[in-house]
């Protein structure tokens, strides 16, 4: 990794947040143990995994974005009323008449929607590299945490769904109408869940307190338990898949030459052995930097940038309002927000009629497709039976055909969406970009 | 596990403390079920049959269409049965003929969904789009009390369900 200089820096100094200040590589491995915040992470880490081309730090990005999400998020709390006279006032006045009220709601919305995309595209790479896989480490559960990433980006969704109708302006009210509506779909539940949901039959202030609460704890105490658990694992998983790819590779060069193996546990606490600790493994002066200044200072960086891209974009593009909800006129068209479209899309064209039998799609688009998607999605890596050399590697070989399958998916739900965007219109109806809609007649 | 009077104490004392935890769970869960509806009405009161003007009217308050011809009168639902939007009114400039349950009909107006699509002929039968089922007709009756025009959607009445006063 020729970008990144490994400088022997003398790690001392005290500071407000070093108790302690750190002599030797013994010492700066304890003081990641003694340090709170620090001990999410490891003592050394790999240049591979703090490279930008391996991960591209979506994981990161997507963490920097709930932060800001969570900071702008409490801010809003305090100015906001979850009530069905006063929610729609209150959104107006942080708008016009709070200061830099609009600012603080563009940047929570904004990074709602980058928050949505990270997540996504994190997805996307972890599957590429083939991250998901276990590596040669002894305990390794990468499946798992798989598994966790996604309800987080199930949760991401939910998050911003329950969101957006806080409001209580158009796109609000017709969100929840339909959103709860395809709960109802569901087959024997589904009366019960929109009720549970609704707190009655009607969308009035049973519901949207019952979605501030949802919106404002539950979810994101989600986030967070969740979160802190796909970190820890990522540690005893032995870190970013990458490492595992490093050291199977550097293991091929080792047994040419013959060397005995030697194992130590880290910092005398873990027993058995993981792929860093492994000490003819891994070449520490040759891969690894210590997690002391370097991985802390990539992660503020990203930290930073996503902050400040965050802040200058909400200076542009700020958080819309429709007009107050009205339960007797439906918008039209009624779009969803973008990360919802696919559905929207989907829910509009996969009505089954059989004879006379006819099968709402309602449930075949929005509950059924999306349910299969999201267990194939989180069932795959128990499928994926290609060796471990593929585990950490950007489109491994063996993986070939997964990675144009999944791609394809990804492939198809985008495309759902651009149609949805760009080429719906009045009574969702399609047209192509360049051709004009007609005139709807605003009374009937 | 031998039972002895220890072990049948303990069993008993801490089996009641998980039963209490279960209760207490119980009340959390059961208080989010309201027992009390405080939603908007799902029956309302017109005018008398003879104010409602002829032709078509929308009534805010239960989300229906009301039709007037003459001495007859009868209502839709605009809840979409596909996702729930609220269907539009479109007069058609040329009425037309189609062809609903094998009969020729004709058809003077529609209603379109703008969520996804879906659309109905004037009495509510859907022929596009994503929905799976017709419009519901709402019940129409006259108040025992003081004759006005009352609908009610507490009621189901299957489809062609007209009054005539």
């Amino acid at each position: 990794m020729a970008e990144l200089e490994v400088k022997q820096k003398r790690l001392n100094g005290r500071g407000l947040f070093w108790t302690w200040s750190p002599r030797s590589e013994k010492e700066a491995g304890e003081s990641i143990v003694r340090n709170l915040l620090l001990h999410w992470f490891p003592a050394k880490v790999t240049l591979k995994s703090l490279s930008w081309g391996y991960s591209l730090w979506l994981g990161t990005i997507t963490a920097a974005l709930f932060l800001i999400l969570g900071i702008t998020g409490v801010i809003l709390m305090f100015l906001y009323v979850p009530s069905v006279e006063r929610a729609y006032q209150s959104i107006k006045d942080i708008e016009y008449v709070v200061s830099f009220g609009w600012f603080i709601r563009a940047m929570h919305r904004n990074a709602a929607h980058l928050m949505v995309a990270s997540a996504f595209l994190h997805m996307v790479r972890v599957f590429l590299t083939g991250a998901y896989k276990n590596g040669i480490g002894v305990g390794q559960n990468r499946p798992l945490n798989w598994i966790v990433g996604v309800v987080l980006l199930l949760i991401t969704l939910l998050l911003s769904f329950t969101g957006y109708l806080l409001p209580w302006d158009q796109l609000a009210f017709w969100a929840i109408t339909v959103g709860t509506n395809i709960a109802k779909s569901a087959p024997l539940v589904g009366e019960w869940i929109r009720f549970i949901l609704l707190g009655g039959h009607e969308i009035e202030q049973n519901a949207l307190i019952r979605f501030y609460v949802l919106h404002c704890f539950f979810l994101p105490s989600a986030v967070l338990i969740l979160f802190s658990y796909h970190m820890w694992r990522i540690r005893k998983d032995g870190g970013l898949a990458c490492v595992d790819n490093l050291v199977l590779s550097q293991k091929k060069e080792k047994v040419k030459d013959g060397i005995k193996s030697k194992t130590y546990s880290l910092l005398g606490l873990t027993t058995g052995r993981t792929v860093q600790v492994e000490a003819t493994l891994l070449d520490e002066e040759k891969y690894t930097v210590n997690s002391v200044p370097f991985l802390i200072r990539r992660i503020g960086l990203v930290m930073l940038g996503t902050f400040i891209f965050v802040a200058l974009i909400s200076l542009f593009i700020n958080a819309p309002l429709e007009e107050p909800a009205n339960p007797n006129v439906t918008p039209n068209p009624a779009k969803a927000p973008w990360y919802f479209l696919w559905l929207q899309e989907l829910v509009a064209i996969t009505t089954i009629r059989i004879g006379g039998f006819v099968l709402n799609g309602a449930f075949i688009g929005g509950i059924l497709i999306p349910g299969v998607l999201v267990l194939l999605l989180a069932i795959w890596p128990y499928f994926d039976k290609s060796s471990n050399l593929n585990t950490g590697v950007w489109f491994g070989k063996e993986r070939i055909r997964q990675n144009i399958v999944f791609l394809v998916l990804c492939f198809f739900v985008i495309l759902l969406i651009i149609i949805g965007t760009y080429m719906r219109g009045p009574n969702w109806e399609f047209y192509f970009p360049w051709e004009p809609w007609p005139e709807i007649p605003k009374k009937f | 596990m031998k039972l002895n009077r220890r072990n049948f104490l303990k069993t008993i004392g801490i089996g009641s403390l998980l039963v209490g935890l279960v209760g207490q769970l119980y009340t959390w869960i059961r208080s989010l079920f309201p027992n009390v509806s405080y939603e908007s009405v799902r029956r309302v009161k017109l005018d008398e049959p003879d104010k409602i003007p002829d032709g078509v009217t929308f009534i805010d308050d239960i989300k229906a269409y009301i039709f007037r011809e003459g001495k007859t009168f009868y209502a839709i639902s605009a809840v979409c049965t596909h996702l729930g939007c609220t269907v539009k009114y479109v007069g058609l400039s040329k009425p037309k003929i189609v062809k609903i349950g094998g009969k020729e009909v004709e058809v003077k107006w529609e209603f379109h969904c703008p969520c996804h699509g879906s659309k109905f002929y004037g009495d509510g039968t859907n022929y596009a789009g994503p929905a799976p089922r017709p419009l519901d007709w709402v019940k129409v009756e006259i108040s025992p009390e003081d004759g006005k025009l009352v609908l009610d959607l507490n009621k189901t009445v299957p489809q062609n369900y007209k009054l005539t006063v």
